[in-house]
C-alpha cells in the first residue's frame, strides 16, 4: 500500500502550490450548505463553468487538514441518492478564515492586476 | 516499526476508505446516468481519481500525530542517539545509578528505622515517647508505675498511654536454656499500639498488676515459630520462663517486636506477674522508677498541647510527693522517629545528614553528566541545526534532548532499584553482635521505590534540560555556514560548561572536608583513652538470676565460678560485674548524698554498676583514695561504695569523700574509695557521676570478667566449660572480648566515616574527571588556534600556560565557592565530631590542597598534549 518516497514528495509540492486557493474555494463552496467531497468537486466545476477541475488527490488532504484546523466539521449522512457519505460543514472559525482569505485574494488580484494592466509611460523625455 | 499502537487510528483509516468509496460510487452513478456503461464508468472514474493509496496516505498525513505517537517517535530517536555513543551512555548511566543508589540506600535505612519505628503498629505518627527530666541519648526508664498511672488516667490529650520495662530472661524447659528478651507491659500495651493477636488474646486491665499462680505470657511471632514450631494449639499451654511455669495466652502478629524502636522483645508479661514486684508497683521514687512510657495522641492534639497537659499533671504529682521527685521533672515528648529510647535517637542524629551528603553526590553527578551531554550536543550541533532548518521547532528539539536524559536516568533508576534491594540490607553490618537485641536494618518498600523514581526523574531533568535548552539556542544558519569546528557559536555553551565544572569542584570540596573530619573523629575515638584497659579482657554473661536459683544458691555458685575461673591457665585476674562500659547501656538510680544541697532542678541521678573484688585491678582503673572492694564486702557487711572523681567533686567538693554516706534505695552506703574517671557510654560523653557498689552485696546480673595473659578470644571456650562444670544447665551468653562489645560505642562514627568517605571519593573522582574532560575538550576545540599561535612564534611554555590558566581559573573559583559551602555544611556535623573542630584549619587546608593538586594534574595532561602538538598538523586540523 505504500508508495515510493519520490512520488509522494512531488505530489505534496503540487498541493502546497494550490493549497491557499483551494482552501478558500472549498470554504466558499461550503458557505452554500453542507456538502460531501464529490459534491464539492461538482459544485466547483459547475460554478466555474467547467474550468476548475479539483483533483481528488488534492481535495481530500485539504478537507482533512481544514477539519483538523477546526474550519470545517464533518458528519456521516445519507445523500439524496441513499448513499452514505461524509458531509462537511463550515464552522464559525472557518467563516472568519474565509473572510480573511478572500481579503488577501482580492489584494493579490488587485496587485497582479495593477502589474499586468499598467500602461508603460509614453515618453522618457 | 510502530512501537506504540495509536488507538482510533484504525477506525479513522477505515472511515477514509469509506469516504473515498462513496465518492467513487457517486461519480460512477453520475456517469452511468449520463449514458456510460457501468464498467466503462468505473474505469474512467478510477483513472480520474488517481492513485487511491497515495491519496489516502497523503490525507492521513494531514491528521497529525497524537502525543503518544510523538513520544514514541522521540523515544526511538533518543534510543538511536544513545546507541550511537555507547561510551557516553554507559558511563553516564553507571554514574547516575551509583549516585541514585547512594541516595536510595540511605533513604532505605531511614525508612527502615525512623519511618518504621514500631513495625506493625497503627499510625506511628500519633505516638510519642515520654521523658521526664533531662533529655539525653539512651536515658534510663523515667517513670514509676504510680506516676504513670496518674498521667494515664488524668490526661486530656491522649487516646492511650502504655508503659513497659525491658529486660532479659532465659527460656527453660527445653533441651538448652535460651536467652529471650522480655518486657513487663501495661495491660493496654498492645491496644495503644494498635496490635491484634494472631492467636489467643492479649492482657486484660485487671491483670495489669495482679500476680497469678501461673502468670500469663504473650509470645512474639518469631519466637512462636522458632522455639515452638508454630504450634497452632500453643494458647493455653504452659511453658517455662527461668524455671517458672507460665501460660501462653496469645501470639503477637508477624513483624511486631515491641515498642522500643530498633530493640527486639520476644515475649511480654504483666507488670507484677509473680507478685515479686509489689514494691515497684506501690512506690513512686528510687528503684520504683522503672517504666518507659509511650502515648498515642488524641487526633487533632499537637505535641505542644500534650506536653503542657502532662507537665501540669506532673507538677501536681511532684507537689503531692516532693520527696520522691527531687531534681528535674519537666516532661518532654518526642515523636517516635527521634525517640531517645531505643535506636532512633542515634539514627536521627546521623542518617538525615548522610542523606544530605548523598544528595550532594547526586547533584555533583548530574553536573558531570550534564557536562558530557553538553559536549555531545555541541558535537551534534550541525545535526540539530539541520533539523531546526527542516522545520523542527525549538520546543521539539528540547523535548527530544531532555528525553535522552530521562531515558538515561530511568535506566539508571532501574539499576539503582536492583542495587538498593541489596544495599538496604547492609545497614545491619554496622552493628556488631552485642548483648543488646539491636535489630535495625534498611527496608526496601514502595516509599524507597517512589524515592528512586523521584531522584532519577530529577536527575534526568537536570542532566538533560539545562544543556538542551542551551544548545537549542544556537542560531541554525550560522552553524550551518561555519565550515570549521569553530566554537564561536558556543560561547554560551562554554560559559555553561565552565559553570558546571565550577559546580563540581564546589560540591566535592565540602564532601571531602566532612569525610576528612569524620575520619579524624573515628581515629580520635579509637585513639582516645577510655580510662580502662580493654585489650586483654574477656567477659561472659551467666544467666544466674534468671535461672531460678534461690539467693543463697546464687551466691554459692558465684563463689565457685570465681574460684574455678581464677584457676584457669592464662587468666590473670577474675572478677564480677553486672555492667560493661561503652555498650550503649547504663543503669541509673536516684541517690541522695549526705550533706549535699542540690541546685534547683538538679537531677540527683547517678550511674551505677555492681562490681566484684579486683574489678578495678583487672581494668587498670586506678583507685585514687581508699580501697577496692574485697570478698568481705558481702551481704553481711555494711553497705559500701566507691565513687568516681565526677561524683566526688560534685557532691563533696573540697572535702574528703571517704566515709561520706549516700542514700540509694532508701539505704545508706558508705564511700570507701574514689576511682579515677573512665568512659561510661561514649568517648565524647559529658561525664556523669558514677558509683560502684559491691557485687556481693547488691549484684543482680552476673557477668564474669577476666583479664587474660594472651588473646582473650582464646579463653572463651575454656571459660564457658569451666562454668558448665559447676552446673551444666547454667546459661552462658555473650562470651566475647571486651573490645568487641565496646565497638558498638563507635558504630555511628564508623557509619558516618564509611559513608562520607565513599561519597567523598565519588565526589573527588567526578570533579577531577569533570575538569579533565572539559579542559581536554576545550583544548581540542582550540587546536587550530594553538597551531596558529605556535606558527606565529608562541613558545611551548606559552601554550602550556594558555591551557593551564584556563583550568586554574575554574579550579580557583570552584574551590572558593566550595570552601564557603563547606563551612556551612560542617556546622551540621559539629555534634558528631570528636577531638576536632568543625573548621579544623589543617583538615580544610589539606583538603583544598588535595583537590587543587588533583585538578591541576587533570588540567596538566591536556595542556601537555597541546604543547607537544606539531603546529603544522594542528593548523590543518579544522
Amino acid at each position: 500500500m505504500s508508495t515510493s518516497m519520490g512520488e509522494k514528495e512531488q505530489y505534496k509540492n503540487r498541493i502546497d502550490l494550490l493549497q491557499g486557493t483551494l482552501d478558500m474555494l472549498i470554504l466558499q463552496t461550503l458557505q452554500w450548505g453542507p456538502q460531501h467531497g464529490y459534491g464539492i468537486v461538482q459544485a466547483l466545476r459547475l460554478r466555474s463553468g467547467d474550468v476548475l477541475q479539483v483533483e481528488t488527490g488534492s481535495l481530500y488532504p485539504a478537507l482533512h487538514r481544514l477539519e483538523r484546523q477546526g474550519w470545517v466539521q464533518s458528519e456521516w449522512k445519507q445523500s439524496e441518492s441513499k448513499q452514505r457519505a461524509r458531509y462537511y460543514r463550515i464552522t464559525a472559525k472557518g467563516k472568519k478564515q474565509l473572510a480573511s482569505d478572500l481579503g488577501r485574494w482580492e489584494r493579490i488580484v488587485e496587485a497582479i492586476g495593477s502589474v499586468m494592466y499598467v500602461k508603460p509611460k509614453e515618453s522618457e523625455s | 516499526m510502530k512501537w506504540i499502537p495509536s488507538f482510533g487510528s484504525e477506525r479513522r483509516k477505515h472511515e477514509l476508505q469509506e469516504e473515498i468509496d462513496a465518492h467513487l460510487q457517486m461519480a460512477i452513478r453520475d456517469r452511468v446516468a449520463r449514458g456510460e456503461t457501468a464498467e466503462a464508468a468505473r474505469q474512467a472514474e478510477m483513472r480520474e481519481f488517481g492513485n487511491i493509496a497515495l491519496v489516502q496516505e497523503v490525507t492521513r498525513d494531514m491528521w497529525g500525530q497524537s502525543w503518544l505517537e510523538q513520544l514514541g517517535r522521540d523515544l526511538r530517536y533518543a534510543l538511536r542517539q544513545l546507541r550511537k555513543s555507547p561510551g557516553f551512555t554507559i558511563t553516564s548511566t553507571a554514574m547516575l545509578a551509583v549516585a541514585i543508589c547512594a541516595n536510595s540506600t540511605v533513604f532505605s535505612w531511614i525508612d527502615g528505622t525512623m519511618l518504621r519505628p514500631i513495625p506493625g503498629a497503627r499510625d506511628t505518627s500519633e505516638l510519642v515517647s515520654l521523658q521526664r527530666g533531662e533529655r539525653n541519648f539512651s536515658p534510663t526508664p523515667p517513670f514509676s508505675y504510680l506516676d504513670y498511672r496518674d498521667l494515664r488516667e488524668q490526661n486530656h490529650t491522649f487516646d492511650g498511654i502504655l508503659a513497659y520495662h525491658h529486660d532479659w530472661i532465659t527460656l527453660t524447659g527445653g533441651a538448652q536454656p535460651e536467652r529471650a528478651y522480655i518486657a513487663n507491659v501495661s495491660a493496654n500495651y498492645f491496644d495503644v499500639l494498635g496490635i491484634r493477636p494472631v492467636l489467643g488474646r492479649f492482657f486484660l486491665p485487671e491483670e495489669e498488676t495482679r500476680p497469678d499462680a501461673v502468670p500469663y505470657v504473650v509470645l512474639s511471632y518469631s519466637l512462636w515459630k522458632t522455639r515452638y514450631a508454630g504450634d497452632p494449639a500453643i494458647v493455653g499451654k504452659s511453658i517455662e520462663l527461668a524455671r517458672h511455669p507460665v501460660t501462653v495466652i496469645g501470639v503477637a502478629p508477624e513483624g511486631f517486636v515491641g515498642a522500643m524502636p530498633g530493640i527486639r522483645q520476644d515475649l511480654w508479661i504483666t507488670l507484677n506477674p509473680l507478685g515479686s514486684s509489689v514494691w515497684r508497683i506501690t512506690h513512686r521514687g528510687g528503684g520504683a522508677v522503672w517504666l518507659n512510657v509511650v502515648g498515642r495522641l488524641r487526633p487533632g492534639v499537637n505535641i505542644g498541647q500534650a506536653t503542657q497537659d502532662l507537665d501540669t499533671l506532673m507538677h501536681h504529682i511532684v507537689t503531692a510527693y516532693p520527696d520522691d521527685h527531687l531534681g528535674d521533672n519537666r516532661i518532654t515528648l518526642d515523636p517516635m522517629w527521634r525517640s531517645p529510647f531505643g535506636a532512633n535517637g542515634y539514627m536521627a542524629a546521623t542518617l538525615p545528614i548522610l542523606l544530605a551528603f548523598a544528595a550532594v553526590v547526586l547533584l555533583l553527578t548530574c553536573a558531570n553528566v550534564a557536562t558530557l551531554t553538553l559536549v555531545r550536543f555541541v558535537a551534534r550541533r550541525r545535526e540539530l541545526a539541520i533539523r531546526q532548518s527542516l522545520g523542527a521547532n525549538r520546543m521539539q528539539l528540547v523535548r527530544q534532548m531532555v528525553l535522552e536524559g530521562v531515558v538515561l536516568s530511568i535506566v539508571a533508576g532501574a539499576a539503582a532499584l536492583a542495587l538498593t534491594a541489596w544495599t538496604s540490607k547492609t545497614f545491619a553490618w554496622f552493628f556488631p553482635a552485642n548483648s543488646n537485641p539491636v535489630i535495625v536494618n534498611g527496608t526496601m518498600d514502595y516509599k524507597v521505590a517512589i524515592g528512586i523514581a523521584v531522584f532519577s526523574l530529577l536527575a534526568g531533568m537536570l542532566c538533560g534540560a539545562l544543556p538542551a535548552w542551551r544548545s537549542s539556542h544556537a542560531p541554525a544558519v550560522e552553524i550551518l555556514k561555519a565550515e570549521s569546528a569553530s566554537i564561536s557559536s558556543g560561547s554560551r555553551n562554554r560559559r555553561l560548561l565552565s559553570g558546571l565544572v565550577v559546580a563540581q569542584i564546589a560540591l566535592s570540596l565540602p564532601l571531602l572536608v566532612c569525610s576528612a573530619l569524620f575520619l579524624r573523629t573515628l581515629k580520635n575515638l579509637a585513639g582516645a583513652n577510655p580510662g580502662f584497659e580493654q585489650g586483654h579482657i574477656l567477659t561472659a554473661t551467666v544467666g544466674l538470676n534468671i535461672a531460678g536459683y534461690t539467693g543463697d544458691e546464687e551466691q554459692a555458685i558465684r563463689h565457685k565460678i570465681l574460684d574455678r575461673v581464677s584457676a584457669l591457665p592464662g587468666v590473670e585476674v577474675a572478677s564480677f560485674t553486672d555492667w560493661i562500659p561503652m555498650t550503649l547501656s547504663h543503669k541509673g538510680e536516684d541517690a541522695y548524698p549526705e550533706g549535699y544541697v542540690p541546685h534547683p532542678h538538679e537531677a540527683l541521678q547517678v550511674y551505677h554498676a555492681e562490681v566484684g573484688p579486683r574489678y578495678f585491678e583487672s581494668l587498670h582503673i586506678p583507685i585514687l583514695e581508699g580501697r577496692e572492694f574485697t570478698p568481705d564486702d558481702d551481704e553481711k557487711a555494711p553497705r559500701v561504695l566507691i565513687v568516681d572523681q565526677t561524683a566526688a567533686r560534685r557532691y563533696w567538693p573540697g572535702q574528703d569523700p571517704l566515709g561520706k554516706k549516700l542514700m540509694v534505695w532508701g539505704r545508706a552506703f558508705t564511700v570507701v574509695g574514689v576511682a579515677k574517671n573512665s568512659t561510661h557510654m561514649l568517648v565524647n560523653e559529658t561525664p556523669e557521676p558514677m558509683v560502684y557498689m559491691s557485687f556481693f552485696q547488691v549484684g543482680y546480673e552476673t557477668i564474669v570478667q577476666v583479664e587474660t595473659a594472651g588473646n582473650p578470644a582464646d579463653l572463651a571456650t575454656p571459660l564457658e566449660n569451666a562454668i558448665h562444670e559447676i552446673d551444666g544447665r547454667l546459661p552462658v551468653f555473650d562470651v566475647r572480648p571486651m573490645r568487641e562489645s565496646t565497638q558498638i560505642a563507635s558504630s555511628f562514627a564508623v557509619i558516618e566515616s564509611a559513608l562520607a568517605g565513599m561519597f567523598a571519593l565519588i565526589g573527588l573522582v567526578l570533579a577531577v574527571t569533570g575538569i579533565y574532560g572539559v579542559v581536554t575538550y576545550r583544548t581540542q576545540m582550540r587546536t587550530h588556534e594553538i597551531g596558529v599561535r605556535m606558527a606565529l612564534g608562541a613558545s611551548r611554555v606559552d601554550v602550556l600556560r594558555l591551557v593551564l590558566v584556563q583550568g586554574l581559573w575554574l579550579t580557583g573559583i570552584g574551590l572558593a565557592l566550595g570552601l564557603a559551602f563547606a563551612l556551612g555544611l560542617t556546622r551540621l556535623i559539629v555534634r558528631l565530631l570528636y577531638g576536632i573542630g568543625a573548621n579544623d584549619p589543617v583538615t580544610v587546608v589539606s583538603v583544598v590542597m588535595l583537590l587543587g593538586a588533583m585538578s591541576l594534574a587533570a588540567c596538566y595532561l591536556p595542556a601537555h598534549r597541546a604543547m607537544r602538538r606539531n603546529p603544522v598538523t594542528a593548523i590543518r586540523e579544522l
